[in-house]
C-alpha cells in the first residue's frame, strides 16, 4: 500500500466542499464509506436562431462554436445537480463520476453525469 | 361591437400565425443561402479543415515542448507518490462535416470501403477535444491528467434530414497535483 500526503482542494471544489474525481480512488486519501449512486442531469435546448447560424456554419464544417458553449454550461449545471446530490447525503466525494450524452430530439440534448458518493478522509 | 370582435379575431389569428411566418421566412432565407454557402464549402472546406489540424498540431506540439511530456495518460493508479491535490477536468467539442465531405462521403459509400474524408474529420475533432484537455489542465493548474476518457456522441437525428451532421467529442479525466 502507498502512502500519499493528504489530498487538497483546489478553490472551486473548496466552495462546493466536494471532491470529484474520475478514478476509482482518491489518491492520497481512504474511502471510508459508500453511499450510494448520485446523478445529476439537465435538459437543454438549442434556440432557433442558434441552430440556424450553427446550421449554416455547418455546411462549411468544422467546429460549432455555439453548440461547444452550450453543451459546456449544461455539463457544468449537470456536475452541480450531482453535487447537490451527494451534499444532500453528506458525502465529501465523489469518485469513479462517468458522463453521457443523448439527444431526444433534434433541438434537445441531455446531459447526465453520475458517479459514487462516498465518504473519504 | 361588431368591429372589435373582427379585430379580436383578427388578433388571435395573427397570434396563432406568427411562428409559422417566421419558420417560413427563415426557410426562406435559407434556401437563398443554402447554394452560396455550398459553393464557399466546395472551394475551401478542404483548405479549412488541413488549417485546423495543423493549428492543433502546433498548439500539441508547442505544449508538449514546454512541459517535456504528454500530461495526458488513461490509467488509472499507480500514481507518483506526493500528490496534493485532484479533481476532475474536462474539454468537449462539437465537430462536424462540410456538406461537400458528406458528397464525397455518400460517393465513397457506393463504392464501400473505408471512407477517408470521415476519418480525417473526426480524428481533427478527436485530437482538437484532446488538445483542449491539456490546455484545461495547464490553466487549472494541474501537473498531470489520469484516467482519460474519450466520449463521442451524434449532435444530429437521424430523423429529420435537414438537422445538423455533427457529433460533439467529450474528453475527460481527473488533474492530479504534485508537490
Amino acid at each position: 500500500m502507498n502512502i500519499y500526503y493528504s489530498c487538497g482542494r483546489n478553490m472551486e471544489q473548496m466552495v462546493q466542499g466536494i471532491l470529484v474525481v474520475n478514478t476509482e480512488t482518491i489518491p492520497g486519501m481512504m474511502i471510508t464509506e459508500t453511499l450510494g449512486v448520485v446523478s445529476g442531469s439537465t435538459v437543454r435546448a438549442k434556440n432557433v436562431m442558434r441552430d440556424l447560424t450553427q446550421g449554416l456554419r455547418n455546411i462549411v464544417g468544422g467546429e460549432l462554436v455555439k453548440y461547444t458553449e452550450l453543451l459546456e454550461e449544461s455539463r457544468q449545471e449537470a456536475i452541480g445537480r450531482m453535487v447537490a446530490d451527494a451534499m444532500s447525503r453528506e458525502a465529501t466525494a465523489i469518485v469513479n463520476v462517468r458522463f453521457a450524452t443523448s439527444a431526444i430530439t433534434a433541438s434537445a440534448a441531455e446531459l447526465f453525469a453520475y458517479g459514487t458518493a462516498v465518504k473519504a478522509e | 361591437m361588431a368591429d372589435v370582435g373582427g379585430l379580436l379575431v383578427l388578433g388571435i389569428i395573427l397570434v396563432i400565425l406568427i411562428p409559422f411566418l417566421l419558420l417560413a421566412l427563415i426557410g426562406i432565407s435559407f434556401a437563398i443561402v443554402y447554394p452560396v454557402m455550398l459553393l464557399w464549402a466546395v472551394l475551401f472546406s478542404g483548405k479549412k479543415l488541413d488549417k485546423q489540424i495543423a493549428n492543433t498540431a502546433s498548439r500539441e506540439a508547442s505544449l508538449r515542448e514546454s512541459l517535456g511530456r504528454d500530461p495526458l495518460t488513461t490509467i488509472d493508479g499507480g500514481y507518483r507518490s506526493g500528490i496534493t491535490s485532484c479533481g476532475v477536468v474536462w474539454a468537449g467539442v462539437v465537430f462536424g462535416p462540410s456538406h461537400w465531405h458528406l458528397l464525397i462521403g455518400l460517393y465513397n459509400n457506393l463504392i464501400g470501403g473505408s471512407i477517408d474524408i470521415f476519418q480525417k474529420v473526426l480524428s481533427a475533432g478527436r485530437a482538437e477535444a484532446m488538445q483542449r484537455l491539456r490546455e484545461s489542465a495547464v490553466t487549472n493548474g494541474w501537473d498531470d491528467v489520469i484516467n482519460v476518457r474519450i466520449d463521442t456522441s451524434d449532435m444530429g437525428s437521424k430523423a429529420s434530414k435537414n438537422s445538423v451532421k455533427a457529433v460533439e467529442i467529450f474528453a475527460y479525466g481527473t488533474g492530479v497535483k504534485y508537490d
